[in-house]
């Protein structure tokens, strides 16, 4: 049985995990504040963490981003699902503290941004999955698949395209690097 | 907050507003709710003061307009759909929003030429219309300020 920690599990938590959340009208097996004192778990304790619709919310998505690599065996996996920045659903939450793209993350990977490791965090990771999903018509139109099958075209799309061809959810993996 | 005003009361108004329960029939946050540090505070508190019934105008940038992203101050960019949360709640979520409103009226203000095209005309028409332009258009036909009509449900 594979040790899954559900953050921010809401009413529906993953089946199998351990679910986490601030708010108890949820189903979380666990209460806490991510923005006040981090994850309440040890070093190593899960196979995999999932957040979905999380981050956007953090006050800290470095120091967040540190507790779930903590608690995350090397070699287990983080989950994320967020709004991409140009989807309305981005802004449609009075409590989305942040807005992102796909190269959020890139902060966290070897090598970076910029061809270099960023300095304010030792955490690593390594991307496995970064899938971004359009509205119905770009879907339709192929824009969707293009995006995210052509490195190229994903760039090209997140500097000139996607205020008009605009992005809905990103789903990441990350790999735990220790 | 600031003496430099034409304030009747000066106090840190993002925290609590120094009156008592249902003081108020209108409640007007012109441009502040984007600076707050929290918003359902906000809401809550502004909801405790007004009475039963009683109306909230709030005023603030549409996520869109360059005023949104002026102001070192803003913390939150927002669409016309950000209240939603205190109209419309799921069961679940009222441990953030206590606060219960009706949107009597949300209305999208756009740039001159947009206007001028009858497009803001066409947006304000209905809900649908107003979320087909959030979700495909706004980046492009952009927004300038949103504005809300709710009432305080008690």
């Amino acid at each position: 049985m594979p040790r899954i920690l559900d953050v921010g599990c809401g009413p529906t938590k993953f089946p199998g995990s351990i679910g986490l959340d601030m708010n108890p009208n949820t189903a979380a097996d666990v209460l806490c504040n991510l923005d006040e004192g981090g994850v309440p778990f040890r070093d190593n304790a899960f196979d995999q963490v999932r957040a979905e619709h999380v981050i956007e919310h953090v006050a800290d998505i470095i120091g967040t981003m540190e507790e779930f690599h903590r608690v995350t065996r090397a070699g287990g996996t983080i989950f994320l699902a967020t709004p991409h920045y140009t989807d309305y659903s981005s802004f449609r939450d009075p409590t989305h503290r942040w807005h992102l793209n796909t190269y959020s993350f890139l902060y966290f990977y070897p090598g970076g941004m910029h061809g270099r490791d960023m300095w304010y965090t030792k955490v690593r990771v390594k991307e496995v999955r970064n899938y971004v999903s359009l509205l119905r018509l770009w879907r339709a139109l192929g824009f969707e698949f293009l995006v995210n099958h052509s490195k190229m075209f994903r760039q090209f799309w997140e500097h000139y395209l996607s205020f008009v061809i605009r992005g809905k959810l990103m789903e990441f993996t990350f790999e735990v690097i220790k | 907050m600031s003496p430099a005003g034409q304030a009747d009361v000066l106090c840190d108004w993002t925290k609590t507003l120094p009156f008592a329960d249902s003081s108020f029939d209108q409640v007007r946050m012109i441009h502040i709710i984007e600076e707050v540090d929290d918003i359902f505070r906000m809401l809550g508190e502004a909801h405790r003061v007004a009475k039963p019934g009683g109306q909230v105008i709030i005023v603030t940038p549409h996520y869109t307009d360059h005023a949104s992203y002026v102001s070192p101050a803003h913390r939150w960019h927002l669409s016309s759909f950000s209240f939603w949360f205190f109209s419309d709640q799921p069961k679940e979520y009222d441990y953030y929003a206590p606060a219960q409103y009706r949107e009597r009226k949300v209305h999208v203000e756009m740039l001159r030429v947009w206007r001028a095209l009858g497009i803001q005309f066409v947006v304000n028409r209905s809900r649908a219309l107003r979320k087909f332009w959030e979700q495909y258009l706004s980046f492009v036909i952009r927004g300038k300020t949103v504005e809300w009509d709710l009432q305080v449900i008690k």
